[in-house]
């Protein structure tokens, strides 16, 4: 085994799944490495589940190229391929016990029935459902049905496992419970992941790689780090949470700093991931946790990058306060945990 | 444009993704072949007979010993041409000469002339020159057969004649009467049955569903007890009326038909809800407003299709008007007397056709007009909202309505077991049990139970099959095949019945008086039934299921078995009750098909009644009632057993 572990799993190429006019998917290429969690992320309808679907073989390519493992699996049917889905609504078959249906998978295999049932208990411990194999799908809570569907999707040792939304039937405690418990999951058995979600924040929390899609295209794929540090356009910028957008030009470079000039003042900017120059107009975006507030006259930790404006409205978001600030006509939002508390009304420093 | 180029293209790409798997490709190849051969072609037999004519002929072979062409038709063809030309009913006849020392004289006789008679007319003519041309010949040979031509004529006779047409209007102007009747009386019902008082809620729905499970003519049955010729009523009253012919049918029909209309607006009037109506009521409407201007415009396309399947059953019956019409002439029946009495298969068949046009109408309408049109989803589900009574001024004229129907149902049961206890009705008022003693009787019911069950296995296997790969596969032509799979139930029995003696009468596939034909044509009528059970189960099921079993390794045939079979099993048992209750009572398309040593218990009382045994005719029916509730029984147990829902 060793010696054919290849570094990556899958390679997509070109990838283009069209319905009747409208393309669903629009020339995706990627590579995912072994062992990694990747996310699939974007707004409802951007093509996340289309590819997917693709790659699990539930749906057909229109053009390009599936290669699994060194293997190209393009025409391949999703009975014949070597990976494992999680639907979004676990898609448990209602006719049978868990035990039942985490043994779907090694039953039509036709395994031996003792090695069928050591193996489901062995998952039914690694999934934290032990004694409920009995159970009918029916009288699980959500939480274990997706415990379920992780369980069977995992019996057959998939090279890749597929997870569609998995997290969305979930109220909020338990999806942050069970992504980290995905997680955990991942890094323990090594597992190769592709995880689709419309939830930037899980897409964030969970990943190795995100791939950014909009409109059936990829916009971005990188780290969270890389994807939250250096978006690569505003529709990824505004997906990953910012919310400040300031317009102007390239005043001047130097080293890794950019002098940028809006119509509130000058920003003195780490350089942007692609090729500019001085006079270019561009957007800037700042995160709103970026945004101190400082009263008018108070010194400044930087001294630098200050804009003055006017709080509209302050609101308990737990433990932090998010400022609405009005810059000239634009609304500019800070997000903050200062000791005291800013009123409405006040002008202020940025 | 554009739209139709999407279409092309995706009956492309459905066409080459179904060709990509072999085992969708051979399932849906054979259910197509299936659907054709027992649903398609008997009904394209019955179009192509109506336009074709036969005409009786006879043929006579001369085997001669002339040299010479020009003797040949001088001393033999001319002087016989000459004599058959006075042969009467001769229409046609024309000479071939097949070789030189063989003359075929062909001769076509009028529409409905006897053959055989025309063979001794063209002997008889020949006979005095028999002796000028017996020298000439060596042998000759007689044949009669018939020769069929396309033509239009059996219409043009059909609307020439008004004991054909008045058929038809007759017909038209029963299933409007009867439609609408039963269209008012069902919506009374459901209403008062559902909202009227408490105490009368129960038994109201028990009336209104009493007759489903009663052979379909058994009201006309009970009907000549009470009002026939020498009825209770028109006995005890000594009247001069009685209840043959347009009365007895129409009021036979109304109670046969009405639970089917009941129970169809019973549901839309449940599914209503009554916010609606609260919020009218709220907005100062009164009573009479929220009934005309709120409930019934929003169930009436519900109401509507309820109306539609009445028409449709109406046109098609066929127990009711044979046993209660009198002189009255309806299509159904009389393309069995046609066909049976007259061995004229051209009229039959043009009746036939008469049939089917009414019905694919109202088909069609009910499938591509009104499908998915219904305002009982605005509400969505049937809300819990605080129970609306009845104001009386509204429930009272309703109980005009519900009661009178209500004590004639019930009054029609009860005369099936006077007559079923008694020697002869208001004759010979003894009791008795001899009507009961009928081993006849007793031996078509064991054949119709076998007939059902066979009918109500085939039905929901192949049905709720149809049904997975209509709804959940891409199949090229997909709607097509769906139409034609429910052609069965929307075409009326007798023209089926009529169309599979004319399509397997002849090889290569002769089933003519065979059981199996009866039950393959029980089982295609009913296909539609088990296909909508099947559909309307599988639209409950998340794709993703069967994507996950796919997904598993499962191949698509495994998926069927082992995922999708058992989560609608409760549909296949549901096509399977339906099938076996119709099959129990069924009459119309198998009183063309039965042989002799398989005569069912629904025709069995037919054929007594018609005799005038109507003791015996109410004992079997008693007996038939007997094992289908008995059967239903054991299934509900059976369900219960195996925790299968029936809906």
């Amino acid at each position: 085994m060793a010696d054919h572990e290849r570094s990556t799993v899958l390679e997509i190429q070109n990838l283009t799944k069209r319905f009747g006019r409208m393309t669903a998917v629009d020339n995706v290429s990627f590579l995912l490495e072994n062992g990694k969690l990747m996310t699939f992320v974007g707004p409802s309808g951007c093509g996340k589940t289309t590819l997917l679907r693709m790659i699990s073989g539930l749906t057909e390519p229109t053009e390009g190229q599936i290669v699994l493992d060194g293997e190209d699996i393009t025409f391949l049917r999703a009975n014949a391929r070597d990976t494992a889905m999680v639907f979004q609504n676990y898609a448990l078959f209602p006719h049978m016990t868990v035990s039942q249906n985490i043994g779907f998978g090694l039953q039509i295999r036709k395994k031996p029935k003792d090695e069928v049932k050591s193996e489901v208990e062995r998952l039914l411990e690694l999934v934290q459902l032990q004694g409920l194999g009995d159970r009918k799908t029916q009288q699980l809570s959500g939480g274990q049905q997706q415990r379920v569907a992780l369980a069977r999707a995992l019996s057959l040792h998939p090279k890749i496992l597929l997870l569609d939304e998995p997290l969305s039937n979930l109220d909020a405690n338990l999806r942050v419970m069970m992504r980290e418990e995905i997680r955990k999951l991942q890094e323990q058995l090594h597992l190769s992941i592709i995880f689709v979600t419309h939830d930037q924040e899980e897409a964030m929390s969970i990943s190795d790689i995100l791939v950014v899609m909009n409109n059936g295209i990829v916009k971005q794929i990188g780290s969270p780090t890389e994807i939250y540090e250096r978006p690569i356009d505003e529709f990824v910028a505004n997906f990953v949470g910012y919310i400040n957008f300031f317009a102007g030009t390239v005043y001047s470079l130097s080293g890794d700093e950019m002098i940028f000039r809006t119509e509130h003042g000058d920003l003195a900017i780490q350089q942007p991931p692609m090729q500019v120059s001085p006079g270019d107009r561009l957007k800037a975006v700042i995160r709103p946790e970026s945004i101190g507030i400082a009263r008018p006259g108070h010194q400044t930790d930087a001294g630098k990058n200050v804009i003055e404006g006017c709080v509209v409205s302050n609101m308990y978001i737990g433990a932090i306060i998010r400022y609405t600030i009005a810059v000239g006509d634009q609304m500019v939002y800070s997000l903050n945990s200062l000791p005291w508390i800013f009123l409405p009304k006040l002008c202020l420093l940025l | 444009m554009q739209h139709s180029d999407r279409y092309f293209t995706k009956i492309v790409d459905d066409t080459r993704q179904f060709f990509r798997s072999p085992g969708l490709v051979a399932v849906t190849t054979t259910a197509a072949i299936l659907i054709f051969l027992f649903i398609v072609f008997p009904i394209g037999s019955v179009l192509q007979k109506s336009l074709t004519v036969s005409y009786p002929t006879v043929s006579i072979h001369y085997r001669h010993n002339i040299a010479t062409p020009g003797d040949l038709e001088k001393k033999l063809i001319q002087p016989v041409m000459a004599v058959l030309s006075s042969v009467p009913g001769l229409v046609k006849s024309n000479v071939v000469r097949k070789d030189p020392q063989t003359v075929l004289i062909l001769l076509r006789f009028e529409k409905f002339w006897d053959d055989l008679k025309g063979l001794n007319d063209a002997k008889r003519a020949i006979r005095p020159i028999q002796a000028t041309i017996e020298p000439l010949i060596e042998e000759v040979k007689y044949k009669l057969s018939k020769e069929r031509i396309y033509s239009t004529e059996t219409y043009k006779d059909f609307f020439a004649n008004s004991y054909y047409w008045h058929s038809l209007r007759n017909s038209i102007i029963l299933a409007v009467v009867s439609t609408t009747i039963i269209t008012v009386i069902a919506f009374c019902l459901a209403y008062v049955g559902l909202r009227g008082p408490r105490g009368a809620r129960g038994p109201l729905r028990m009336i209104g569903l009493l007759p489903l499970v009663a052979p379909p003519f058994i009201f006309s049955l009970s009907l000549i007890l009470l009002g026939g010729r020498s009825g209770i009523i028109t006995k005890l009253f000594d009247l001069d009326f009685n209840l043959y012919g347009w009365p007895g049918v129409i009021i036979a029909q109304v109670i046969t038909f009405l639970p089917l209309g009941y129970l169809m607006i019973e549901n839309i009037l449940r599914s209503l809800g009554t916010n609606m109506e609260d919020a009218a009521t709220d907005m100062g409407a009164t009573d009479y407003d929220i009934l005309f201007k709120i409930t019934i415009p929003l169930s009436f396309p519900g109401i509507l299709k309820a109306a539609l399947l009445v028409f449709l059953l109406s046109i098609a019956d066929f127990g009711n008007p044979m046993l209660i019409s009198g002189n009255v002439h309806f299509l159904a029946t009389d393309a069995y007397l046609y066909w049976v009495g007259e061995n004229n298969l051209e009229m039959a068949a043009v009746f036939c056709v008469f049939l089917i046009v009414p019905s694919m109408l109202m088909f069609i309408i009910h499938e591509f007009i009104l499908k998915g049109k219904s305002y009982t989803t605005i509400g969505g589900k049937p809300q819990q909202g605080e129970e609306r009574s009845i104001p009386s001024k509204i429930l009272y004229p309703m109980l005009a309505v519900v009661i009178p129907v209500s004590m004639v149902i019930i009054a029609c049961f009860g005369m099936i077991f006077l007559g079923a206890f008694t020697k002869i009705l208001m004759i010979n008022n003894a009791f008795t049990l001899e009507h009961f003693n009928s081993p006849n009787g007793i031996r078509a019911l064991i054949t119709s139970l076998k007939f059902a069950l066979g009918a109500a296995c085939i039905a929901p296997l192949f049905g709720v099959t149809l049904s997975y790969i209509l709804i959940r596969k891409r199949i090229p032509f997909k709607r097509v095949l769906e139409f034609l799979s429910l052609l069965g139930f929307a075409v009326p029995g007798t023209v089926m019945g009529v169309g599979y003696i004319l399509a397997f009468n002849t090889p290569p596939i002769k089933l003519t008086g065979t059981f199996l034909i009866m039950i393959i044509n029980e089982a295609f009528r009913n296909l539609s039934v088990s296909l909508e059970a099947g559909s309307s189960k599988l639209h409950q099921i998340d794709v993703a299921i069967e994507e996950a079993a796919f997904d598993m390794g499962a191949s698509a045939m495994k998926t069927f078995f082992k995922i999708v079979l058992p989560l609608i099993s409760s549909a296949l048992l549901a096509g399977f009750i339906y099938t076996f209750m119709v099959g129990m009572i069924a009459v119309s398309a198998v009183i063309f098909l039965i042989s002799p040593g398989n005569d069912l218990a629904a025709l069995y009382i037919l054929a007594v009644a018609e005799q005038g045994m109507l003791g015996m005719a109410c004992a079997i029916s008693i007996m038939l009632i007997a094992v289908v509730l008995l059967c239903l029984g054991a299934l509900k147990l059976v369900a219960r057993y195996t925790r299968t829902e029936v809906y």
